[in-house]
């Protein structure tokens, strides 16, 4: 399954919100879109979930258009939000029928994701009597409970307290096991890093970046080495301007070029006590910074 | 389609789960059965009491005062006859004794007659309704004429005779028959212009909280806003009328239970004595007036950003609707409900519901009037319900400050 956003664009009034914005998200594998707020996030998964069309460009399902009759969506907004006064049942029942399930099928749906969240004892409370940690899960059963094909996950993990994000991240391994399009929309880079294989960074309406995370990162010229060590002085006044030390204590030596890698490398090991040597490769953050900074110029970056 | 059924399933169910409505609607069944076992609970503590003619020293006194001795008697006599509820005395009291008995309650009224022709008369407070005057009146003048009578020699009976000959008389209308009609016709207008108000209301504040709680979001992706729309203003519209059944099914259930002892009021009779037909063009007129009112709502909801901003922005719509009214209910009370602004509100979808309806109720109207009224009504409250929609749509999305009207009229002319 291969989900596509070709060129889309759309304005609001005068304002020009995307300005053709294509990215590719494959089943099986989790997607991140990234951006600063305003970017244009919300607005392309709405585009994409057919909350509003498009002023141009198409959304295709391996290489067709969207068959929004056949193909479920499910959605966690990053505006959490269900009825606070309602019995959760209900209203989780409720979604999953506006979604296509008969009603036995929703409330075998439900029960089932309420067991696997451990929610159940809540089953017939009022939302807004449980912890905003709690109220999260059941947001997520209405992003899941109708099983479906392309998942949206708009800022799933944050409110989550530790052990509650590791069961989520479970869950959100168990659906992209089976195939499905998941896709991830969130500012905590770390979270995107652990899942997402690939990415579209979005600036000002834009796509300034996407491809595989593991691509991007090995595009980055290798001229920086990292260096562990108990013993940092001696390698500074040997390198000297050339080498920083780093917030976390180690140390960055930046190469003449990329070829003396090996050499460097070797030099440190026969010459110092040293716990580690690697190349420097950029974190997710640093790209995000770097190409949604505000500093960022899609014309020269790299 | 099944989306819409969901959807209304799940708004019926706020109604109907609701405690306010329900107990609303139980108060006022049981308001209902109060009113209407009234006449038979009052009756029955009659009956227990010593008789229903109160001896006279239960009732008000009623002070005469006449100038000429020799008529006094005779006046307290016809006095008494006109006034069976008081208990008449003569007096030779001065005035202000007579005043101070009436302030100090220890009298309720006092007539000072100078000769037989005029009279003063006094009372603690002049109520609106006092008819004591009315009626001193026709017995004073009855007592000339008889006397006059007599001194031209007809006996007294002839006179008595004369005197109170009696007019029957019978009105056939060919058309309507507005004093039989008024009541109910009031009633019908009242019950249709208080639900669309509560249920208009009721409607915009639901919506304002799916958006407000951010509900929304996942229903805007989950459900046609069509479909949403047409399900929310379905459902409240079901719940009202199951409202109005309740409470006019009740009404006419107890009134049957207690007909006999309220025979003898008019104003009750004649409006359990409504035509069937009517009911038929009450309940058209309360749909199609309810969905045309309830989608407007339903869309400004929309528009409101917080619940706070519900009350100010249904403004606009509350007031023409309570214009609608207010024309209607003021050529209703005048009894001229065929003038021209009336007319012209027949055919007018914000306000034919009730223009027309009082018409048909209090007037004769063609029917091609009424049918050309009601194609015109439906065909807004389909036209209004799919631009409400779209309203609805665009609307919900938009969150911080409330938008201009411009910006919406523009999004949804886009979308």
């Amino acid at each position: 399954m291969l989900l596509e956003l070709k060129d889309i664009k759309k304005s609001f009034g005068s304002k020009q919100v995307l300005s053709g914005v294509s990215f590719r998200a494959e089943g099986g594998k989790a997607f991140g879109l990234l951006g600063r707020n305003g970017a244009g996030k919300t607005t392309s998964i709405r585009i994409l979930m057919n909350v509003f069309p498009a002023d141009g460009g198409e959304v295709l399902l391996d290489g067709r258009p969207i068959n929004y009759r056949r193909m479920k969506i499910g959605y966690l907004p990053e505006e959490r939000g269900l009825y606070p006064k309602k019995i959760i049942a209900d209203q989780l029942v409720y979604f999953a029928e506006l979604k296509g399930m008969s009603h036995r099928e929703a409330v075998k749906a439900v029960d089932h994701w309420l067991e696997r969240l451990g929610m159940m004892e809540y089953r017939n409370k009022r939302l807004d009597t449980l912890s905003k940690g709690n109220q999260q899960k059941i947001q997520l059963v209405t992003a899941l409970a109708h099983n479906p094909d392309i998942i949206i996950l708009d800022e799933p993990f944050s409110g989550l307290d530790p052990v509650n994000a590791m069961l989520l991240k479970e869950v959100v391994r168990e659906q992209i096991a089976e195939n499905k399009v998941v896709l991830f929309s969130s500012h905590q880079m770390s979270y995107i890093e652990e899942f997402c294989d690939s990415i579209a960074i979005l600036n000002s309406g834009q796509v300034v970046l996407s491809g595989e995370l593991h691509d991007i990162k090995r595009s980055y010229v290798r001229d920086r080495l990292i260096v562990r060590t108990e013993y940092p002085d001696n390698i500074q006044a040997d390198f000297g301007k050339d080498c920083t030390v780093m917030g976390d204590g180690s140390l960055m030596i930046r190469l003449a070029c990329a070829e003396d890698k090996k050499s460097v490398m070797q030099r440190l090991v026969d010459n110092y006590d040293v716990d580690g040597v690697k190349v420097f490769e950029p974190s997710l953050n640093d790209i995000f910074v770097e190409y949604a900074g505000d500093g960022a110029d899609k014309e020269d970056v790299r | 389609m099944k989306q819409f059924g969901k959807i209304l399933k799940f708004e019926l169910k706020y109604y109907f789960k609701n405690k306010v409505f329900v107990g609303v609607t139980i108060f006022l069944v049981l308001l209902i059965a109060v009113v209407m076992f009234l006449p038979r609970i009052v009756g029955m503590i009659k009956d227990d009491g010593e008789g229903t003619d109160s001896s006279p020293s239960e009732r008000s006194v009623m002070l005469i005062k006449a100038e000429t001795p020799r008529e006094e008697e005779a006046v307290r006599k016809a006095f008494q006859a006109a006034f069976p509820d008081y208990d008449v005395q003569i007096t030779q009291e001065s005035l202000s004794a007579m005043k101070e008995r009436i302030t100090k309650e220890e009298a309720e009224c006092a007539f000072v007659l100078e000769g037989m022709t005029s009279y003063t008369y006094y009372v603690d407070n002049l109520s609106m309704h006092d008819s004591n005057m009315e009626a001193a009146d026709s017995v004073l003048k009855s007592m000339i004429q008889t006397g006059a009578m007599v001194e031209a020699g007809i006996t007294a009976e002839q006179a008595g005779e004369i005197m109170s000959v009696q007019i029957t008389n019978d009105a056939v209308s060919l058309g309507k028959d507005q004093m039989q009609n008024y009541w109910y016709t009031y009633i019908m207008i009242f019950a249709l212009y208080m639900v669309i108000l509560l249920y208009g209301q009721m409607i915009a504040t639901n919506v304002a909280t799916e958006k407000s709680s951010r509900a929304m979001e996942l229903l805007i992706t989950s459900a046609k806003p069509v479909s949403m729309m047409f399900g929310k203003v379905i459902a409240s519209c079901l719940a009202g009328m199951v409202q109005l059944i309740a409470v006019f099914g009740s009404a006419i259930l107890f009134y049957g239970m207690n007909q006999e002892q309220w025979n003898d009021n008019p104003i009750v009779a004649s409006i359990f004595d409504m035509p069937v037909g009517l009911l038929g063009y009450m309940l058209i007129f309360f749909v199609l007036g309810f969905f045309i009112y309830a989608f407007l709502y339903g869309a400004i909801g929309s528009t409101a950003s917080k619940l706070e901003d519900i009350n100010t922005s249904v403004m606009p719509v509350t007031m023409l609707f309570i214009i609608a009214f207010m024309v209607v209910m003021f050529s209703l009370a005048s009894g001229d409900v065929d003038n021209t602004l009336m007319k012209v509100c027949s055919y007018i979808p914000f306000t034919s519901s009730m223009a027309m309806f009082t018409r048909i109720a209090m007037s004769t109207i063609a029917w091609y009037e009424i049918v050309i009224s009601i194609a015109i009504l439906a065909g807004s409250v389909v036209g209004i319900g799919v631009l409400s929609a779209k309203i609805y749509r665009v609307g919900v999305l938009l969150y911080g400050t409330t938008p201009k009207i411009g910006s919406i009229i523009r999004s949804v002319w886009k979308a």
